[in-house]
């Protein structure tokens, strides 16, 4: 019975044309949305590459500077010499973090969190605030890439083809009939759903492959084989969750135009509502201390450190740096300039801390409040895979900062100990390689939100079962 | 006859169990946003007028020094908020809230919130501006989606007309009806926030700005609220009418700023920081109107030792040390005035794909507009850099001239103090007035007026070729 339900529904599937076109729309959407992130991921890595042009001209520029006094050394050592000129002044390493092939797929933090840090020998917070040049009407609008589609769109398309499934057969008067031929009430919404959702789910697999293909993503390598499965795993689950919603809410033998207010203001709660007022409660559980605040309180310890420093030395050369005279000359200055930055560190690692801590715990809090709405959890899991969530750029920010000690104590060591730069030197300043994060945690959280769907969908489901046994046919 | 028809409609709206529910959600969400941004709104003015006051004083009292070391060490300007801008955050998470202001250099502002906030925080902020653009609306079309349709369904419709109640009368009465219960719960709202304005310090002075705002999400409620009701005149069924009305207002509201956005960014492209300070660097290289800075200092030198009547800058009255750094201010000041007026000038072509879009979302035409009011727009963002920037360069200026007439031949170690800083001043934003932001809004009016107008004939026509059966 159930087959032959169920073939019938695809048949008037066919010539259903709102059907097609909810079926057109998303196969639209989604090619835009792909092709959308993968435009600004290229530009990302454009940008990136010249960066390293810039960097290794600079630094070519330097060394053959220096290769010259090394192969004749009279006189002063000429200021590009100065390891402390070099390593505060001069020179920046970019550290870059190139994105996840899958990226495009789901934007997530990308467009706010930075990729790549001008890395200097000065303390990390004054690179690390600095940001990439955005118009702040798009960031806050957000981009329409494949995980919108799928989160925003999908819920809205599933609902139009099935809010009234059974409730429109009721009120067309078929309900009886097709009681009276013996066939359960179960039998005929579950085939009549199946027939839908198979397509559907057969389709977002094609979509998703295109949109991993347009993004370029290696298939014959088994971490992008997995990640892209996960991906629609959760794409699959989360519309599932919406289509069992659709079977309970049918399952309330309420008029069709019911139905489809009582779904949309679901939709509204799930995927509007519950998100921002989760925003809200993390962050005013654990709000980002005042970066107002940082902004003073590091001003004070500069202006504390420049006032013991100015004791020994001209206050104005500090900032003049090129007036000071020779290479030789440099080195006591750079020590000064090593001592203020120490100072300032002083003040500002605490508050860095705090807001790393409390940047933790609302991540902790989130990962918990998630649950409230399969709209976060997927949003989060889809993020989470490609790489583009807050955890992945924290991944990112900490190799920085390994990275950092590491530059800066090559170029400390040498002022401190009163060394010049030489023209091999160059070949040996550390440089950043990027270490792909294990894919653990981000796993563990698609693992998460999918066995949250589960639990959702078999309790929307149950529910929805016990309904039907008590639906009034006419 | 329009009011009877009217006050039936208000009835059975209130009587209606599914839009009892959602104005329930509607007004708890815009009570608990109102009173959150109340809160963050005091919180947020007194931390950055207590921040401005402390670099106020650190700079007063720096103690002695050379001025162009002052002018190195410099003051920061503080984002100024208004009441408003916690109803309608625009921006704002998306832009720093201080700006550094030192000699040489004109920075970009620091600190976006954004950076500190979750990822879910992209989902949309819990404001009342965000509770008015997204949730109203979908009250509205709950109010009104079966009006005609309903009826049609129901026979009544028929037996009405067949009275002789005229269509038009129809029409208006049942706009009448949904426009009162809508009101029955945003005035109150709307009252509330009125009050709330007027107590929080400083909040009288943004009245006007918070009726025009009002008066704003009144007419977008208007236009769904038309467009419902034509769209129920014209639909097969209420079903119909439900399905159209929650689609276009989904995809208008959702899926097109964010297509709005993409566009922007691919029709008009901004520079990287990178390239950005590349330029600034390369056109402080070549200098002004074709002359080097150098050219520059050679020939003032030259005019400077021939009015002293003098050979050498060692004899000059003056600091020509002073004289140089002004010169330098006045290269580099046209130098950013170029590259951050082209920054802008993208930053505000991108606004207007934006504005383009809104002809096709009245969410965009009234988020702009409100954005604007609420002063957390692009527009008052640039106005708040661009104050900063003629600050610093007053500040750079009074430093250089002290310099210069100071720092002389006679005075080699000369070190200003407190009354030269006190000459500065402090910095404060001066916000608009209402006539300018008015102004600026020209084209989001046009096209909400233009929404309204249009909304209004498709209801009317609607209505005057009602079908009377289904089907």
């Amino acid at each position: 019975m159930f087959s032959i339900i169920f073939r019938q529904e695809l048949r008037v599937l066919k010539a259903n044309r709102t059907w097609w076109g909810i079926l057109g729309l998303l196969v639209v959407l989604t090619t835009i949305a792909a092709l959308n992130g993968n435009a600004r991921f290229e530009q990302m890595a454009t940008t990136a590459t010249k960066l390293n042009q810039d960097e290794a001209t600079t630094q070519n520029a330097l060394k053959a500077g220096v290769a010259r006094y090394d192969a004749n050394p009279v006189g002063e050592p000429p200021s590009v010499a100065s390891a402390g000129n070099v390593g505060l002044s001069i020179l920046g390493h970019y550290a870059v973090m190139p994105h996840d092939s899958l990226a495009p797929l789901s934007v997530g933090q990308s467009d706010v969190q930075p990729f790549y840090y001008r890395v200097t020998a000065h303390p990390s917070h004054t690179f690390l605030s600095a940001s990439e040049i955005q118009n702040p009407l798009t960031q806050m609008t957000g981009s329409f890439d494949v995980a919108f589609v799928m989160i925003f769109v999908l819920p809205i398309l599933i609902i139009a083809i099935s809010f009234d499934l059974m409730s429109s057969e009721k009120e067309g008067g078929m309900l009886g009939l097709i009681a009276a031929q013996g066939v359960s009430l179960r039998t005929l919404i579950l085939a009549k759903v199946a027939a839908r959702a198979i397509i559907l789910v057969l389709l977002l697999l094609g979509l998703v492959i295109l949109a991993a293909t347009l993004a370029g993503a290696d298939f014959s390598n088994p971490q992008t084989l997995i990640t892209v499965s996960l991906w629609y795993a959760i794409v699959v689950a989360y519309g599932a969750f919406w289509f069992a919603l659709s079977f309970l809410i049918n399952a309330m033998s309420w008029p069709s135009v019911t139905n489809g207010v009582v779904l949309a203001n679901l939709w509204l709660l799930f995927v509007v509502v519950l998100p921002s007022v989760v925003n809200v409660v993390a962050s005013t559980l654990y709000p980002a201390p005042s970066r107002v605040h940082l902004t003073t309180e590091m001003r004070e310890a500069t202006e504390e450190a420049d006032k013991t420093a100015a004791a020994s030395r001209e206050a104005y050369l500090f900032d003049h740096p090129e007036l000071a005279g020779g290479g030789g000359n440099l080195d006591g200055f750079y020590i000064q300039v090593l001592a203020t930055d120490a100072a300032v560190e002083k003040v500002v690692t605490p508050i860095m801390a705090e807001f790393a801590s409390q940047a933790a715990k609302r991540e902790g809090i989130v990962n918990l409040l998630q649950y409230t709405s399969p709209a976060i959890a997927a949003q989060q899991a889809l993020n989470a895979l490609v790489g583009t969530g807050n955890a992945h750029f924290e991944n990112f920010v900490a190799q920085v900062l390994e990275f950092h000690s590491n530059w800066r104590g090559f170029f400390v060591s040498k002022v401190v100990k009163g060394q010049r730069m030489m023209a091999t030197d160059f070949d040996v300043i550390p440089t950043f390689n990027y270490a792909t994060p294990n894919s653990g945690p981000a796993h563990s959280v698609t693992f998460g939100a999918l066995v949250f769907l589960a639990l959702a969908i078999s309790v929307l489901v149950g529910w929805a079962v016990r309904r039907y046994a008590r639906y009034p046919v006419v | 006859m329009i009011f009877s028809i009217a006050k039936k409609e208000l009835l059975s709206a209130l009587r209606d169990g599914r839009v009892m529910w959602s104005a329930a959600i509607f007004v708890v969400m815009l009570v608990a946003s109102l009173a959150s941004a109340a809160q963050r709104y005091a919180d947020i003015s007194r931390e950055r007028e207590a921040a401005q006051s402390i670099v106020n004083e650190q700079w007063q009292n720096q103690g002695e020094k050379n001025p162009h070391a002052a002018a190195h060490y410099g003051v920061y300007a503080f984002k100024a908020v208004t009441p408003l801008s916690f109803f309608d955050t625009g921006i704002s998470s998306f832009t720093g809230v201080s700006i550094w202001l030192e000699a040489h250099k004109q920075n970009m502002a620091e600190g976006e919130p954004a950076r500190d906030a979750t990822a879910i925080a992209r989902f949309g902020e819990l404001t009342g501006a965000f509770t008015l653009q997204m949730l109203l609306p979908l009250l509205v079309i709950l109010l009104a989606f079966a009006s005609f349709a309903g009826e049609r369904e129901q026979g009544t419709l028929r037996q009405v007309l067949a009275m002789g109640v005229s269509p038009m009368k129809l029409y208006f009465g049942k706009a009448l009806g949904a426009a009162a219960a809508a009101s029955l719960f945003v005035i109150p709202v709307f009252v509330l926030g009125v009050v709330g304005l007027v107590a929080a310090p400083g909040g009288a002075d943004f009245i006007g700005h918070a009726l025009v705002v009002m008066a704003l999400y009144l007419v977008y409620a208007a236009i769904f609220l038309f467009l419902t009701l034509a769209v129920s005149a014209a639909a097969d069924s209420s079903r119909t009418a439900l399905v159209v009305m929650v689609a276009f207002w989904a995809v208008s509201s959702v899926a097109l700023p964010k297509a709005a956005a993409d566009a922007a960014r691919m029709i008009h492209t901004t520079p990287t920081a990178v390239d950005f300070q590349k330029a600034i660097a390369a056109d402080l290289e070549s200098g002004v109107g074709g002359k080097s800075l150098d050219a520059m200092v050679a020939e003032r030198k030259e005019q400077t030792l021939r009015l002293y009547k003098v050979e050498s800058i060692e004899k000059l009255p003056i600091n020509f040390q002073g004289v140089v750094l002004g010169l330098q201010e006045q290269v580099s000041n046209a130098v950013f005035d170029k590259n951050y007026g082209q920054l802008y000038a993208t930053l505000n072509k991108q606004k207007g794909v934006f504005e383009t879009f809104s002809v096709v979302s009245p969410r965009l035409a009234v988020q702009i507009a409100s954005m604007e009011l609420a002063e957390t727009s692009l527009g008052s963002h640039i106005a708040f850099t661009v104050q900063a920037e003629s600050y610093r360069r007053s500040m750079i200026d009074t430093m250089n001239k002290a310099m210069t007439l100071n720092s002389t031949g006679a005075k080699p170690d000369y070190r200003a103090g407190p009354e030269l800083w006190a000459k500065v001043g402090s910095f404060g934003y001066q916000h608009p007035p209402l006539s300018g932001l008015l102004a600026s809004l020209g084209p989001s009016f046009m096209v909400m007026f233009l929404w309204l107008i249009a909304s209004l004939v498709a209801g009317l026509l609607a209505a005057r070729k009602l079908k009377v059966m289904m089907g």
